[in-house]
């Protein structure tokens, strides 16, 4: 009865199974594939995502770190140096910390969400916050009197 | 004496077969290995790719030829399961030990910042004691790490290079280590849940994103109903 099917199952392959067999056999074809493409685009395809060629992979490391600890002066030091200090010193706790949590037993980071080539975005208002408190600090220094205040603009 | 010559050309025909049989496997294996190794490194697995196919189509080839090669379900098995170790070791590995390189802290921790705040948030801060260790400080993320990468994806890999050799320790193996996925992947993603601010708030794709991005890691689910299903006599001991 079942020697006319038997040659055409793979060896090790029962009759009772061959349909689960050859089902878990295209479902594997599908996460090598996909498995594949994924891992082989990650790199490229979350540069492009951040603002790369516009900002360089080295740029999108230090705005990674702005991000991370709310800090505009955070830099992505490359290479970083030997027993350097912890990134996250006088950024994480201290008087001087900018890292935005919510601390508590299960923690809750409250730093910016990235979106679409945000990370561009986030470096051009950088600059122009930078800018506009440049000539403010200026003013400050050749008028001691003046009561220029340094704002943010955002 | 006609029984003897009979035999023995009987046997050397088998032979021969067995032969022919094991040097087509080894030719489309060149060309699987081949791809493997440039698969398993991840930005280049679409230049392994190709290599692979052309491995399991000289494998097919071999088999509708009448050659015993491997069914191709093994062959899928074995390799997708080193695919899969080496990319999960490869990242994991990357995160301890070269968590301070540039690419690591683009794509690793860039891959944090949209898909697992865990490996974003307070990035390369953990400490044990006076020792920097570095990459992911979420909690309970470094012992999944170092205990996965030990304990299940290295024997894991080695139990997968066995099945390709149709050995019976190779399946024995895969099936101990595809079970521990379970534990795998109850534990991390429990973990996860309990943490889940660390590992989701204000990222870009949260949840959603992990599991359309992590679901192809299913192989040990897709790889035991099988194991345990052949006929385990094409596996030698």
């Amino acid at each position: 009865m079942t020697d006319k099917k038997e040659p055409s199952l793979p060896s090790g392959t029962m009759a009772h199974f061959a349909n689960m067999h050859k089902w878990l056999q295209r479902a594997l074809f599908v996460c090598l594939v996909a498995l594949v493409i994924e891992a082989s685009f990650s790199l490229p395809g979350l540069l492009i995502w951040f603002g790369w060629p516009t900002l360089s992979v080295t740029e999108v490391c230090d705005e990674l770190m702005k991000v991370r600890w709310s800090d505009d002066k955070a830099a992505c030091l490359v290479p970083h140096p030997l027993y350097g200090a912890n990134e996250g010193v006088g950024r994480t706790n201290g008087p001087a910390a900018t890292a935005q949590d919510e601390w508590g037993i299960q923690p809750r980071p409250l730093y910016k969400r990235i979106g679409f080539r945000d990370l561009v975005k986030f470096r051009d208002e950088r600059l122009v916050r930078e800018a506009a408190a440049r000539p403010s600090k200026e003013m400050a220094a050749t008028d001691a009197d003046s009561q220029v205040l340094d704002s943010p603009l955002f | 004496m006609t029984t003897a010559i009979r035999s023995k050309s009987g046997f050397s025909a088998y032979d021969s077969h067995q032969d022919t049989s094991k040097q087509a496997q080894w030719r489309a294996d060149k060309w699987m290995i081949a791809g493997t190794l440039l698969m398993g490194t991840g930005v280049l697995g679409m230049l392994g790719l190709p290599l692979f196919f052309y491995g399991l189509h000289l494998q097919m080839q071999a088999a509708k030829a009448g050659l015993s090669v491997r069914p191709l379900i093994v062959t899928l098995i074995g390799y997708l399961v080193i695919i899969d170790s080496s990319l999960n070791s490869l990242g994991w590995a990357m995160d301890l030990f070269a968590n301070h390189s540039l690419i690591n802290r683009v794509l690793t921790s860039g891959w944090g910042a949209v898909f697992d705040g865990g490996y974003f948030w307070h990035y390369n801060e953990l400490m044990l004691g006076p020792y920097a260790v570095g990459g992911s400080g979420a909690p309970g993320e470094k012992a999944w790490e170092i205990a996965l990468i030990l304990a299940c994806f290295c024997p894991r890999l080695a139990a997968a290079i066995g099945l390709l050799q149709m050995k019976r320790w190779g399946q024995q193996w895969l099936i101990v280590t595809c079970w521990m996925g379970l534990i795998v992947w109850i534990g991390y993603n429990l973990n996860m849940t309990f943490y889940a601010d660390v590992r989701y708030a204000n990222i870009t794709f949260p949840v959603l994103g992990w599991w359309i991005y992590d679901i192809f890691y299913i192989t040990p689910f897709l790889s035991l109903p099988y194991l345990h299903t052949v006929n385990r006599e094409i596996f030698s001991d």
